[in-house]
C-alpha cells in the first residue's frame, strides 16, 4: 500500500533537459498562456494537436508519459462521473437522442460535451504536472515572485502569496506520506477499510483523518517556530540567493509558445466547435 | 507462530522514475518466544521489513509466511492477522485518535468484534501491563498526555488486540532517559512474563544489546549479520563500517582492549565489563 506512488502533482523530477534549464518565469507564462487556449478550445483537433505538443515537450523533457498521466489515476473515478452527468444531464433543443433508459437519455450535445470537459480537466491537470515535475520548488517561487512584484505598488503580497502557495504545493505530498502512516497504524489495530456498509466505512475513515488533522495542525505551527526562528517577516526587503535571467533559450520557446497559440487559435477560429 | 521469509525483494514507486529497491533478496526465520532486534542505518530498509510481517506491505517479489499463511495469499484473513501480529508505530501521533486513553486503547479490539465485557477486560489489562493507572488515566484527554504515556498508551492499544507477535518500531526515540526506561521495562515484562515474540527496531545500540536474543543487521536492504546478539557485536569494526555505533559499554572495552587489555569481543553490559576489566588488573595483565 503506498498512497504517495500516484501523486505527480508538486513533485519535482530532477534533470538537465532543454526544458528543465528554461528560466521558470517562462514556463510559468507558458503554462499559464495553455491553460487560457484550453478554456477555449471546443474541437477535437484542436485538443489532438495540444496532445502533440504535450507529448513533445514530455520527450523533451525526458519525462516517461506513464508516470506524467499516472497522477491522473485518483481522479479517475470523478472524471467519469462528470462525464456521465454530462452524458445524460446535458442537452440542447436540436440534439439527437442516442440512448435513452428509464428517465435518462443521452444526446450526442451531451457526448461531446462530457469528452470536451473531460479532456479539459486532463489537459489543465498535465500541462501543471509537466511544469512541476520540470521546476523545482525553489525556482517555481523565485519565478512566480519576480512575475508578481510589479502587483506589489498596488498593495498584493506578492511574496506572502507565493510563499502560501508553494507551502500548501509541498505538504501535498508531506500529508500524503503521513495519511499513508495512519492508514497503516490504524490497519494494524485491525481497521478494515473495505468492510461493512456505507456507515461502517464512512465511520472507519475517522481514525485516520483526525490524527491527520491534528498533526497538519501541529506541523503548520512547527513550520511557524522554524521561520520565526530564521527572523521570517515578509517579503519586505527579502534578497535572493539566485537571481533569475532569461536567455536566448527562452526566447526560443516563447517564440514557439506563441507561434503554437497563433495556431490553436487559428483553429478555434475555423474549425466549428462540436457543440 | 513463526514468521518465515524467503527471497523477499521489495521496490517503492515501483513503475516510476523514483523507483527504489528497498529489500534485496532476503530471506529469515522469526521462531515463537525469540526476541529479535533490528538494526541498521537510516534507509536500510528496517521498516520496510517489519511492516511485512503483519502484511501492512505485501512482497514485491519472495514470500512471507506468518503461521502458515502466505501474506500474498487473496484469500488469507489479513485483518485477523494483524490482531495476530501487533504494530506499533514510532510515532503515537499516528494512532492515537479518540479523546480518552480508555476509547483509544479499545479501539482495537472494538475491530474485533468483541463483547463490550471483554473489550473493558482488554483495555483494563493492557493499561495495567503498560503501567498506566486505569483510574486516573482511562477517561485521561489523549492530547493531556506526556511524551512517554503517549507511547505507553499506543503499545496498551496494540496489546489490546491480544497479539502473540509485537513489532516495536523505534519507539524510544526522541523520549527522555526516564521515559525511555519506563517503556524498555515494559517491554521487557511483557516478553518474559506473557512469551511475546518480540520483534524490536532501534537506533539505540545499547537497547538492542541489552533486549535482545538475536540481532539481524540490515544494511542497504540486506542482511549484513543475522546471529546471536554477542556474536554480531563481535564484528564490532564492520558495524562501525555501515554508520552504526557500538553500545556505549563497548566502545569503552574496545579501546582498552586496544590500549592492551586483555577483554573479549563483545562485552554487551556495564558488570560484564567491570568484572573483566577488574580481572585484567587483578592479574596485572597491563603493562602501564
Amino acid at each position: 500500500m503506498e498512497l504517495t506512488k500516484n501523486i505527480t502533482l508538486g513533485v519535482y523530477l530532477p534533470g538537465e533537459t532543454y526544458i528543465h534549464n528554461l528560466d521558470p518565469r517562462t514556463k510559468i507564462i507558458a503554462a499559464a498562456i495553455l491553460i487560457t487556449l484550453l478554456l477555449f478550445i471546443k474541437s477535437y483537433l484542436a485538443y489532438a494537436i495540444f496532445l502533440f505538443l504535450i507529448i513533445a515537450i514530455l520527450v523533451i523533457a525526458t519525462i516517461p508519459p506513464g508516470y506524467a498521466f499516472s497522477g491522473l489515476k485518483p481522479m479517475l473515478p470523478i472524471l467519469v462521473l462528470m462525464w456521465l452527468f454530462q452524458l445524460f444531464l446535458y442537452s440542447t433543443p436540436d440534439a439527437e437522442v442516442i440512448v435513452s433508459w428509464w428517465i435518462f437519455s443521452a444526446t450526442d450535445a451531451g457526448l461531446h460535451m462530457g469528452n470536451l470537459i473531460s479532456m479539459r480537466v486532463l489537459f489543465l491537470f498535465t500541462v501543471t504536472t509537466i511544469l512541476t515535475l520540470t521546476t523545482s520548488i525553489v525556482s517555481l517561487t523565485d519565478g512566480l515572485e519576480s512575475l508578481l512584484n510589479p502587483l506589489k505598488k498596488i498593495g498584493l503580497p506578492s511574496q506572502e502569496l507565493v510563499m502560501t502557495m508553494i507551502i500548501a504545493l509541498r505538504f501535498v505530498l508531506i500529508l500524503a506520506e503521513e495519511l499513508d502512516k495512519i492508514i497503516k497504524a490504524q490497519m494494524a489495530r485491525g481497521v478494515a477499510f473495505d468492510r461493512g456498509n456505507f456507515i461502517q466505512k464512512t465511520k472507519s475513515l475517522f481514525p485516520v483523518f483526525l490524527p491527520l488533522f491534528i498533526n497538519a495542525f501541529k506541523r503548520a505551527e512547527e513550520l511557524i517556530v522554524a521561520m520565526e526562528a530564521r527572523s521570517y517577516t515578509g517579503g519586505k526587503g527579502r534578497t535572493k540567493m539566485k537571481t533569475l535571467h532569461m536567455g536566448r533559450v527562452d526566447l526560443f520557446a516563447g517564440l514557439f509558445i506563441l507561434l503554437f497559440s497563433a495556431l490553436i487559435i487559428y483553429v478555434i477560429l475555423i474549425v466549428p466547435p462540436v457543440i | 507462530m513463526p514468521i518465515e521469509i524467503n527471497k523477499l525483494s521489495y521496490s517503492y514507486k515501483k513503475g516510476t522514475p523514483f523507483e527504489k529497491q528497498v529489500l534485496k533478496d532476503i530471506s529469515l526465520f522469526i521462531r515463537d518466544g525469540e526476541f529479535v532486534g533490528i538494526i541498521g542505518p537510516t534507509q536500510a530498509g528496517k521498516t520496510t521489513l517489519a511492516q511485512h510481517f503483519n502484511a501492512l506491505l505485501i512482497p514485491g517479489k519472495g514470500s512471507v509466511v506468518v503461521n502458515a499463511m502466505n501474506t500474498a495469499d487473496k484469500k488469507a484473513d489479513l485483518v485477523k492477522l494483524r490482531h495476530n501480529v501487533g504494530y506499533v508505530f514510532q510515532n503515537p501521533d499516528y494512532q492515537l485518535f479518540a479523546p480518552t486513553v480508555g476509547e483509544d486503547i479499545a479501539f482495537g479490539p472494538r475491530n474485533q468484534n468483541l463483547p463490550t465485557e471483554e473489550i473493558e477486560d482488554r483495555v483494563a489489562e493492557a493499561m495495567d501491563q503498560v503501567g498506566l493507572d486505569y483510574d486516573t488515566f482511562y477517561k485521561r484527554d489523549i492530547f493531556a498526555l506526556s511524551g512517554g504515556q503517549k507511547r505507553r498508551a499506543a503499545i496498551a492499544g496494540v496489546l489490546a488486540c491480544k497479539p502473540q507477535i509485537m513489532i516495536l518500531d523505534d519507539v524510544t526515540a526522541g523520549l527522555d532517559p526516564g521515559g525511555r526506561e519506563e517503556i524498555i521495562k515494559v517491554i521487557q515484562k511483557l516478553h518474559t512474563e506473557k512469551e511475546i515474540t518480540t520483534i524490536y527496531i532501534s537506533n539505540s545500540m545499547d537497547e538492542v544489546a541489552m533486549l535482545a536474543d538475536r540481532i539481524i543487521v540490515l544494511d542497504q536492504g540486506q542482511v549484513l549479520f543475522d546471529d546471536q546478539t554477542r556474536d554480531v557485536f563481535l564484528h564490532a569494526r564492520k558495524l562501525i563500517e555501515i554508520g552504526l555505533e557500538l553500545p556505549e559499554v563497548m566502545s569503552i572495552t574496545t579501546r582498552l582492549a586496544e590500549a592492551g587489555f586483555d577483554l573479549p569481543g563483545a562485552v554487551l553490559s556495564i558488570e560484564e565489563a567491570v568484572d573483566a576489566i577488574a580481572a585484567n588488573l587483578q592479574q596485572g595483565q597491563v603493562k602501564d
